[in-house]
């Protein structure tokens, strides 16, 4: 089976990768539009940041004679009678199936001057690809301003990043808040406080009209309520767009991405596919790569298993929530800053009488944290700022495990390593306590030992075995012996001088 | 008031870290003997529960003192030695004639001692001529062994003397509860504790990870298997973050390449929808590493693997992902760093390099290397084309046994598999199909029970031999007691055995004899013992593993490994890139709660020793399910109660524990027990594609209580 896939990024890589791992029949040509061999691109913000190293954005690729890539290659026709595509050096590629993994491109918003005939104005930038992030990095010595338009994710991320790399940030956005398809308002205004915190200047309900230029390079922009800003960058994070237009050319139907059904088959071409951000399923595209690798996956099990019809984005059991997909998991990767959000989130339907959403809110702390439970299940959740919380509930979300009867212990307290008791002070210890976990030595043990005659640790070790397995509860054994011994005194004393025996060792 | 005898100076019966021990023989008491804990570098005089109680095996209520044979009415009853040899031996020529010399198989057991091991995969080799062997160590190191392998070209446990842990400024332990299995270990984490650099990841809060709270380290709380999402996403970090040493990868590894590609996709917010632990404490944890790393000038970091994470179908994979993380930080092969997988069994290390491992001959040697077999056939006086090829593994053997074409007789030497081994109800099974059964053991353990002739053997203080501890050190096990009864080491019964089925020598009793032996068939492998003696070790010596023969200067052993080169052809440390998959079980609906399995400070492995100790039975009589208060409470289960567990594989009823130190997704079984608390009845047998560990770690389960009134039904049952 001769298999070529447009596209060598997250998704295309992967799915190649899986293919021939798993289908010993199929021959595969990537036709890849960038340079690169395939790199992570959800950590471009990091190395905007400074966290990442560029290098090790580098993924794997399929180790296999029966691969081919071509990189730098962009596929210019596909031409489904023929069943070929022609790539932009000449070249024809034959294909029994068809995979479109073209990604998205990001969408440059109607700004005054910011596009010019050698591309965009210096100091105006998109982040996309890795060139991109490096631009952005190799403007950085010169640059003490930046503004980012969009405070989506991306921009979430790469604000907070430029932030923490000591530039003046000022984050532009044209809803009243912040990730307003993931956040509401109440957590939006909580995550903007901490916005605030990390230096970050927050400006909603507001976009960039034009930039402003000394000698060609940007200098400033104008926001449309007129405002200016001085700034050297300007990265605009304004949301993606599926690339389908070579799909759109070879007569395929497309909306805003290629439309594919449940199977990620065209509906019009039984050897045509689509995976990624490229894609638009019938539950539409979330621009996650957990989808898209969800989908990869989901085709090859279909293509290995005899053409098996593909399965459900998720295997939903008896809960049939449409808003259950265990790949929606938004997360703002930026230090200091915690959001994520899964399933439902933001504005919905509260009155739903099968959703329980329990909230609690914590501006003071920047905390906020709230989780929507159907049928005992976890089919959404926000949290900002806090950690513990935000992994438990993901680990949870991702796997539909069942919630506590009451939700509200999903938020009150984390969920795992908490509770611990408090350390029983030595006095208040029972004689059942077990002392010595090595040699299930209790407490009453020890203090009988104490009233034969023991007076060291050692002496007591000998008597009881405490102690001489790890060695661990050996200072504790020593208080016992100490408090005996003050108890014993302070018994002794206790009728002259009327003190009570049980605050005597304290 | 009489003088009382010397004291002997050996090691504990029980775990890998083989405590010293002094025996004191105490004539007119109940027990023959006094266990006393002695100065050693691994338990620096401590013993544990266990340790300190081992003298009532010796007298056990219902110890084996003469060879049994099952009778037409299901019983047993008592033989001598020449009738019940001469009956396996008639048996077994019988089957061999019916079926060929395959119809034999052997399962031996990670506790014996070299000398016991070693003769066991001889007599398989050379007497039946079976390539039907394997052992339970197959459900202990495989993984780790499998994964030092590949990566170093050899596999000896700890590269380090424990006591060196001491000096690090970061330990980082996965999947090992040694504060419960192996309690005099901690001592050795006391300076990385004072530091702050104690890393536990366990689901659980075990005693091992309660050392970590504080400013004493970290814990992670993974969700069951995911230990390898750790993993990654640790040395995803160490990468990207510009930790790694780069210099000492260039020059001492291969495959950094592939495997920096391979952690790409595994950032840390990615990591932690997996895993569940925050991605920002994955990231102080992978700085903490780093910052004890050499190369960022702290005095040293460890990484340790235990079962937790090696007992899973990924198992091997994990492993290789902790070296991996080891490597990128430039810990292995340099003194005061390292990496190690804490073995468990009192002789896993020793038990898996002498030949008792389908596909292995003494010496850590490949029994399909055409050099290997010349070499040890020569040692055996016998033709190398004669030496049967490798066999299978634990899980496939024990399935195979009785089925068509699989073998109809089982030699059981140290090894409880009714309760130890994955899928128990199956195990039970196939040992019934069996047409013989022959089980070497000191009490009536469950698997004894099954069998159609058990036969008594020596313990412990009853015996001499040797012990390779989790350092690679080996060690003298000396007598202190005579055995009571007919009981009669293994050394023995395969001489016989030997004898009566046609092989006149080459089987001795005395163990200095065959450890001789053994150490000459061992020179040149891999683990070489040719440079060890019993004189060398009884004046005290300190030796581990590799110690060639010499021709002048005795060799002085070799405390750490890998300083100057890898074993590998190239001398690098090969970088494998490896990859996360689910648990085989995986939560669904239907079984939205994880199990995972593990033990309990007072008993060994199947507990066929330990549940016949009355302090230890006094403190933990019966097996139990660790439960998260929430989890009880949505399924309606109180403290002290009965709850049911199901999976495909069978069913089991523990009684609850309700505790905090769990996750709510999880429940905990300790796997000591047998009958309806068996944890085992419920475990996964199926295995990792390399190793063939059982993923015992994890599967789903559902639990619920044990009796349901009628009238309530708890809220939440429906989706559980």
């Amino acid at each position: 089976m001769n298999v070529v896939v447009i596209g060598n990024g997250m998704v295309g890589s992967r799915f190649v990768d899986d293919l021939v791992a798993r289908d010993p029949e199929a021959r595969v040509t990537v036709l890849g539009k960038e340079r690169h061999l395939p790199y992570n691109r959800v950590l471009l913000s990091s190395v905007v940041a400074g966290k990442t190293v560029p290098e090790s954005l580098a993924m794997a690729t399929a180790d296999s004679d029966r691969v081919r890539t071509l990189t730098g290659v962009p596929a210019i026709d596909v031409d489904r009678e023929a069943r070929t595509v022609t790539d932009a050096a000449g070249g024809v590629h034959p294909y029994d199936r068809l995979v479109f993994a073209t990604g998205s491109q990001a969408r440059i918003p109607s700004i005054q001057g910011v596009a010019t005939d050698r591309g965009l104005l210096p100091g105006a930038s998109v982040l996309k690809d890795l060139d991109d992030a490096q631009g952005i990095v190799g403007a950085l010595p010169k640059a003490r301003r930046a503004v980012v338009l969009g405070a989506g994710v991306l921009g979430l991320e790469v604000a907070t990043g430029l932030a923490a790399r000591g530039l003046a940030v000022t984050l532009v956005h044209h809803a009243d808040r912040l990730m307003e398809r993931q956040l509401g308002s109440a957590a939006s205004q909580i995550a903007a406080g901490s916005l605030e915190r990390l230096g970050v200047r927050v400006v909603t309900e507001t976009s960039v009209a034009r930039v402003l230029d000394r000698r060609g390079v940007l200098s400033a922009v104008t926001l449309t309520d007129g405002t200016e800003v001085l700034t050297d960058l300007l990265v605009m994070c304004a949301g993606t767009i599926p690339e389908a237009a070579l799909a759109r050319r070879a007569g395929l139907p497309c909306e805003r991405g290629i439309l594919v059904g449940a199977d990620l088959g065209s509906p019009i071409d039984s050897h045509v596919f689509a995976i990624g951000d490229c894609a638009q399923p019938p539950e539409g595209g979330s621009g996650l790569v957990a989808q898209g690798w969800d989908q990869g996956k989901r085709l090859v099990d279909a293509w290995v298993r005899a053409d098996a019809p593909v399965a459900a984005s998720t295997d939903l059991g008896e809960a049939d929530d449409d808003e259950l997909d265990p790949t929606n998991v938004v997360r703002v990767k930026a230090l200091g800053l915690e959001v994520v959000t899964m399933g439902l989130s933001g504005k919905f339907d509260h009155g739903e009488r099968e959703l329980r959403a329990v909230r609690m809110a914590d501006p003071a702390i920047g905390r906020f944290v709230e989780v929507v439970v159907s049928h005992g299940l976890l089919v959404g959740a926000t949290i900002v700022g806090d950690k513990q919380c935000a992994s438990e509930l993901s680990a949870m979300y991702t796997r539909m495990l069942p919630v506590p009867s009451d939700p509200a212990h999903l938020i009150i307290r984390p969920l795992a390593g908490a509770g611990r008791p408090a350390a029983v002070a030595v006095e208040d210890m029972a004689d059942d306590h077990t002392v010595c976990q090595c040699n299930s030595v209790p407490k009453g043990r020890i203090v009988a030992a104490v009233a034969d005659g023991c007076t060291s640790v050692d002496e007591v070790s000998r008597a009881t075995r405490a102690s001489t397995g790890c060695g661990d509860c050996r200072s504790l054994v020593g208080d016992i012996i100490r408090t005996c011994g003050a108890a014993a005194e302070a018994g002794a004393s206790a009728d002259a001088e009327g003190k009570v025996p049980a605050l005597a060792g304290k | 008031m009489t003088e009382r005898p010397a004291g002997v100076a050996t090691h504990c019966p029980y775990c890998a870290l083989q405590c010293a021990q002094t025996l004191t023989p105490t004539p007119r008491e109940r027990l023959p003997l006094e266990v006393a804990g002695r100065d050693f570098p691994t338990n620096r005089g401590g013993l544990c529960q266990k340790g300190w109680t081992s003298a009532e095996v010796l007298r056990a209520r219902d110890r084996i003192t003469s060879p049994m044979i099952r009778t037409a009415d299901g019983g047993f009853r008592k033989a001598g030695w020449d009738e019940a040899l001469d009956l396996i031996a008639g048996r077994v020529e019988q089957l061999q004639a019916e079926s060929g010399r395959e119809a034999i198989a052997i399962f031996g057991g990670g506790g014996l001692t070299n000398e016991k091991a070693y003769a066991l995969g001889k007599f398989a080799r050379v007497v039946l001529r079976t390539p039907f062997i394997d052992y339970n160590g197959r459900f202990c190191m495989s993984s780790a062994a499998a994964a030092s392998n590949r990566a170093f070209g050899m596999d000896r446990g700890l590269g380090f003397p424990l006591a060196d842990l001491g000096g690090a400024d970061a330990v980082l332990i996965l999947g090992s509860n040694m504060g419960v299995t192996m309690p005099p270990f901690v001592q050795h984490l006391a300076g990385a504790r004072e530091r702050g650099g104690l890393v536990v990841v366990d689901p659980r809060e075990t005693v091992t990870a309660k050392l970590a709270s504080g400013d004493q380290g970290e814990h992670l709380a993974p969700v069951p298997g995911t230990d390898m999402v750790v993993l990654l996403a640790l040395t995803h970090i160490v990468l990207a973050e510009g930790l790694a040493d780069l210099q000492y990868l260039e020059k001492r590894t291969s495959g950094l390449d592939d495997v920096r590609r391979s952690v790409a996709g595994w950032w840390p917010e990615r990591a932690e929808a997996v895993c569940g632990i925050p991605a920002e404490q994955l990231r102080s944890t992978a700085r903490l590493l780093a910052q004890a790393s050499p190369v960022h000038g702290g005095r040293g970091a460890y990484v340790l693997t235990g079962r937790g994470m090696e007992q899973m179908s990924q198992g091997t994979a994990c492993v290789t992902a902790a070296i991996n993380l080891a490597l990128c930080l430039g810990l292995i092969g340099r003194e005061g760093s390292g990496f190690g997988p804490v073995t468990g069994q009192g002789n896993g290390q020793g038990g898996r390099e002498h030949g008792q491992k389908s596909d292995q001959l003494p010496g850590y040697r490949m029994i399909t290397d055409p050099a290997a077999r010349a070499h040890v056939a020569g040692v055996w006086g016998v033709d190398p084309e004669t030496l049967p090829g490798p066999g299978v593994p634990a899980v496939r053997l024990l399935d195979s046994l009785g089925r068509d074409g699989g073998p109809r007789a089982l030699f059981v030497h140290g090894s409880n598999v009714v309760v130890s081994a994955p899928n128990a109800d199956a195990v039970v099974e196939s040992l019934r199909r069996l047409d013989l059964l022959v089980v070497s053991d000191l009490v009536p353990s469950e698997t004894a029970l099954l069998a159609d002739v058990i036969l008594p053997i020596t313990q412990w203080a009853e015996e001499e031999g040797t012990m390779t501890n989790l350092e690679g050190r080996v060690i003298r096990r000396r007598k202190a007691t005579d055995a009571p009864g007919e009981a009669r080491s293994e050394l023995w019964i395969l001489g016989e055995l030997a004898r009566r089925l046609g092989v006149d020598r080459g089987f001795p009793e005395d163990p200095a004899t065959v450890f001789d032996e053994m150490a000459r068939a061992s020179a040149g492998g891999v683990a070489d013992y040719s440079g060890i003696t019993y004189a060398r070790l009884d004046a005290g010596e300190e030796l581990q593993w590799p110690c060639p023969a010499t021709d002048g200067t005795p060799h002085p052993g070799t405390p750490r490994v890998f300083l100057e080169r890898f074993n590998t052809p190239d001398g690098r440390a090969r970088m494998i890139a490896v990859d996360h998959h689910a648990p085989a079980d995986d939560v669904r609906p239907g079984a939205r709660t994880y199990l995972v399995t593990g033990r309990v400070l007072q008993h060994y492995q199947s507990g066929a020793q330990t549940r016949r100790v009355d302090e230890l039975n006094a403190a933990q009589p019966e097996s139990f399910v660790e439960v998260h208060p929430l989890l009880a409470e949505r399924i309606g289960l109180a403290e002290g109660e009965d709850a049911i567990l199901t999976t495909p594989r069978g069913e089991a009823v523990a009684t609850v524990r309700v505790t905090e130190a769990i996750r709510p997704d999880t429940v905990f079984m300790p796997f000591h027990w047998a009958g309806a608390g068996s944890a085992n009845r419920l475990t996964n047998d199926v295995t990792d594609p390399i190793s063939g560990m059982p993923e015992f770690k994890v599967t789903a389960v559902t639990i619920a209580r044990a009796s349901v009134p009628d009238s309530t039904v708890p809220l939440g049952v429906s989706v559980s």
